[in-house]
């Protein structure tokens, strides 16, 4: 696959404390092809916006909070508009490291997947006993839900191609959206590959992670959606 | 007195319904028919506030095969149909309202400092 342009999205909302850092970790070519930055501000009230473009990323801004399944599909579309060959999302809360981005991007340059999954369960050191139980339990329900079972449903940090980013058809605007990009793997047939990364979890990337009743959250909307499937 | 309560609630509450529904409807914010639909739906409730007599006369009408069991389980499946429809109503319009911004922020100026 020849790829000309690789797009590296960031949906972010109040993360001025990390994303600079998490920027400027992102690689500026991998295998020789320029990577674009796009951050899609979910309507923060802090200056995520203005310390993203400092770093040289493009800035989207969302009027309002809308979630993060929205501001992720604003990053799909954002990456279409930009004519990318290949899409990376990543959190804005420094939970991944950006220099794996070459990792997950390499599965995909020869055209043998269409989805990479950054996996944190694969080797879960590093991460609290109580993320990797909730985690595990996001997996199974995400399996009732779209009958696919991955290793971590959950991930943000995900390496597309184009034919898949223009395949998936995506409606969630909150955090069911991972779960939601799992069954449309499954659904629209995709090749993926599960990547074993790195959780780097520190008191602030805990602290805005998904806590529980976001998780109670997610369950009740994967819940409904799976109601009004059958 | 405590009887006369649910009475008085059931008043009350269908005013507020049924005004705000007419104020909608004539600043063109509602149809016709929901302003029809709610106007009907909360004179049968105040109806039966007033005139509980009118569900036994309804039951002893309908015979032995309808009870109030059988109403109130009626009640609580429209309750229900109602709520999804609802919900679904909202979600559209959430999604609705998601695009729109989405198109927004994708048509303003991406700011860079490159």
């Amino acid at each position: 696959m020849e790829s000309k342009n690789i797009v590296v999205a960031v949906p972010a909302f109040n993360e001025a404390t990390t994303i600079g850092q998490v920027l400027r970790g992102i690689p500026p070519r991998i295998d020789g092809i320029p990577v674009t930055t796009v951050v899609v501000d979910d309507g923060s009230t802090d200056t995520t916006a203005e310390v993203a473009a400092g770093c040289g990323a493009y800035v989207i801004r969302h009027l309002t909070n809308l979630g993060v399944g929205a501001a992720t599909q604003t990053c799909f579309r954002a990456a279409q508009m930009l004519d990318a060959d290949i899409v990376v999302t990543i959190d804005a809360d420094g939970q991944h490291d950006p220099a794996e981005i070459e990792r997950l991007v390499d599965c995909l340059i020869d055209g043998r997947f269409d989805v990479v999954i950054g996996s944190r369960l694969l080797d879960p050191q590093g991460m609290p006993l109580l993320r990797v139980l909730a985690n595990l339990l996001l997996n199974a329900v995400t399996f009732v839900v779209y009958g696919k079972i991955v290793s971590d449903s959950q991930s943000g940090f995900k390496a597309f191609s184009r034919s898949a980013v223009d395949c998936m058809e995506l409606r969630s605007a909150g955090y069911e959206i991972c779960s939601e990009i799992v069954g449309e793997i499954y659904r629209k047939k995709l090749s993926y590959k599960s990547l074993p990364v790195k959780a780097v979890y520190t008191t602030y990337s805990y602290a805005k992670g998904q806590h529980f009743l976001n998780g109670i959250h997610l369950i009740l909307g994967l819940f409904i959606r799976w109601v009004r499937r059958v | 007195m405590f009887w006369l309560l649910p009475k008085i609630l059931a008043v009350f509450l269908a005013v507020i319904v049924i005004s705000r529904s007419y104020i909608d409807f004539r600043a063109r914010v509602e149809s016709l028919q929901l302003f029809v639909f709610w106007t009907i739906t909360w004179t049968v409730i105040v109806v039966l506030a007033l005139f509980p007599a009118v569900i036994d006369f309804t039951i002893s009408y309908f015979g032995r095969g309808v009870g109030v069991g059988t109403l109130l389980g009626m009640g609580v499946v429209l309750l229900f149909f109602l709520v999804y429809r609802i919900y679904t109503k909202l979600e559209r319009v959430d999604q609705m309202l998601t695009k729109t911004i989405r198109e927004m922020a994708l048509r303003e100026p991406w700011n860079t400092t490159k």
